[in-house]
């Protein structure tokens, strides 16, 4: 089944001697990602920097990142789970037949090479982004570079990392963790939370037309979703929290402005590794923040009489059947 | 006679009614069949809010359902007697957790049919969604047992982690079937999108139409197994037609996947010529 073997960006600072991107461009959407965390920097174990390190970049087009690797491996549009699978093969020394590997855009010397580099690494680290996440197979691709991953750590130290992109994307998800034990996906109408990524993911749910209303806070569904979920937005009263007008506002019955966060609200933001970071606001803002206005809506909501029958606890799904 | 069960009002949200199983109604009466409580969204509300039951005569445990249930989840769930007849389409985890009795609809159904099924027969007489006979997620393994036949296509990873018992899928199924399949058989009239068998560990999964096989699958053998032939006589009062004759052609046994690495089968029926058995001959409609 997998599961996330991870670590903080520091380990990977002082330690990573291995690095892959797959499916991202961090010379371009990560610009500091090099210099603060992976082949750029110097350290106690790396004491010669770049030269220590090894960089794989493996992408379907030669990006800007390509020039700053060592490895660059063009995989054909769509291939990623099939190389990762012939690579989960491959470090086991199991058969694969020479005349399948091509239709991944690479070659078996190629494979050869890169398995031999992962295993001789002493602390390999892969970073993976929308590339991979995002196409074909979706979750699977991601399911796939995590066993890898996992399956390396029969032979040295290896590592993985999702690529997160803007705001604190992270942070939703180690909140939700830690309060419901899932990441996403998460339904609460029996009044404990349950997990169907799919059945109750939101892109899922709005695209079905599952949901009679839509709160929507520090996202831009309206910019993103596919064209059902967003005229199910429109349908349904749909209220935003956000510092500024954006698409999903626009379609919105409801938009609050708030003040934007690290900038004039204070809060915490998760970074990539999930290390939490305190945000200090440097500017005061006429506007509320986010976590007041949430405040004052669960107020007015305690005002009116609970949801659930005089005698209606949470039941769970077994309890009738 | 059978509780009848008429959808009276359209829920506008999803409706989940794991009470509409034949062990929830069979001992109840009437009155207390509609005070029965379903969940529309967070509020709880009676069955009878939403449907119209009547009972004619002697009561069994017999379902039938009328209505546009698309939006109705957990039908039969953790069934173990009598059967669900459903006229119209269904929503989500048709089925779930039953450990028998047989479940029929005529119309379409959602995603997770079957899902960790331990006994009994599902027949869709139409599409069907994903995860079909699946195991939820972060479950260990899908169906132990029982039958699942769907006439028309299929959705995402149907078998995922399944780990006995038969699915038959008679239109196109979408990719990722059987993924981390552990046993049982899955059956493809209408073959599939990539990735068939992905990560599979055991198992057999029989394809009448050509499928695309995975790098990490290795062509084995050409073969008839006696099975198949168990299995197509097993299959026959459903009125699918699987072929194993030798005259008729012959199956390419692929092996895999070796990923994990695992001892599963794939098994692609070749017809022994062109022509002489089309899809409409073999396998084709159930």
């Amino acid at each position: 089944m997998g599961g996330k073997v991870t670590c903080t960006l520091g380990e990977v600072k002082q330690k990573a001697d291995f690095i892959v991107y797959w499916g991202g461009n961090p010379a371009e959407c990560h610009p500091r990602h090099f210099t603060k965390y992976t082949i750029m920097r110097k350290s106690k174990f790396l004491p010669n920097g770049r030269k220590d390190r090894t960089m794989v970049l493996v992408d379907i087009r030669e990006t800007k990142s390509a020039k700053a690797a060592d490895v660059f491996l063009q995989v054909r549009p769509g291939k990623d789970f099939e190389l990762l699978t012939i690579l989960r093969a491959l470090i086991k020394d199991q058969p694969v037949d020479n005349d399948r590997i091509p239709e991944t855009g690479l070659t078996r010397d190629v494979l050869d090479d890169l398995i031999r580099r992962m295993k001789a690494a002493k602390f390999g680290c892969m970073f993976f982004g929308m590339g991979l996440s995002m196409t074909c197979g979706k979750h699977m691709n991601s399911a796939a570079l995590l066993t890898l991953v996992a399956e390396l750590n029969a032979f040295t130290k290896f590592v993985a990392m999702p690529m997160r992109g803007h705001g604190n994307v992270t942070g939703a998800d180690v909140i939700m963790r830690w309060q419901t034990g899932y990441p996403f996906g998460i339904t609460f109408n029996r009044g404990y939370p349950r997990y169907n990524p799919g059945e109750f993911s939101t892109v899922d749910v709005l695209v079905r037309g599952d949901c009679d209303a839509a709160f929507i806070i520090g996202a831009d569904p309206g910019g993103t979703m596919p064209q059902p979920a967003i005229d199910h937005l429109k349908r349904i009263p749909t209220i935003v929290l956000d510092p500024h007008i954006t698409f999903t506002s626009r379609l919105a019955r409801v938009h609050i402005t708030t003040a934007p966060q690290g900038i004039a609200a204070p809060g915490t933001a998760y970074r990539m590794d999930e290390l939490p970071l305190p945000l200090k606001p440097a500017l005061k803002s006429p506007y509320p923040t986010d976590e007041d206005v949430v405040r004052r809506i669960n107020a007015a909501l305690d005002a009116k009489p609970f949801w659930l029958p005089e005698d209606g606890r949470p039941r769970m799904l077994t309890a009738q059947v | 006679m059978p509780i009848t069960l008429r959808l009276r009002r359209r829920p506008t949200v999803p409706l989940e009614a794991e009470v509409l199983s034949p062990d929830a109604l069979a001992d109840r009466s009437l009155a207390e069949i509609r005070a029965l409580t379903v969940y529309h969204g967070k509020r709880q509300l009676p069955l009878g809010e939403f449907f119209d039951v009547d009972v004619e005569g002697e009561r069994g445990d017999d379902l039938v359902l009328h209505g546009e249930l698309t939006k109705v989840r957990w039908i039969g769930r953790a069934m173990t007697r009598g059967s669900v007849t459903v006229h119209g389409p269904v929503g989500m985890h048709l089925g779930a957790h039953m450990a028998g009795g047989r479940i029929e609809v005529h119309g379409m159904a959602g995603d997770w049919i079957g899902a960790e099924m331990k006994g009994g027969l599902i027949h869709v007489h139409g599409d069907a969604g994903g995860q079909i006979g699946a195991a939820y997620r972060g479950s260990p393994r899908g169906m132990t047992d029982g039958t699942i036949l769907i006439d028309g296509s299929a959705g995402l990873e149907v078998g995922m982690r399944m780990r006995r018992g038969t699915i038959v899928i008679g239109g196109p199924a979408k990719s990722f079937v059987g993924l981390q399949m552990k046993g049982g058989t899955i059956v493809l009239l209408g073959g599939a999108e990539l990735r068939a068998g992905a990560w599979m560990n055991r198992g057999t999964i029989i394809s009448i139409e050509p499928l695309p096989i995975l790098p990490t699958f290795a062509p084995a053998t050409r073969v008839n197994p006696g099975f198949v032939g168990l299995l197509a006589r097993y299959l026959h009062p459903f009125g699918i037609r699987l072929p194993h004759a030798p005259e008729e052609g012959d199956y390419r046994l692929y092996s895999g996947d070796f990923s994990v690495p695992g001892k599963g089968e794939l098994l692609v029926w070749r017809p022994a010529a062109e022509g002489v058995a089309s899809r409409e001959s073999v396998g084709g409609g159930i």
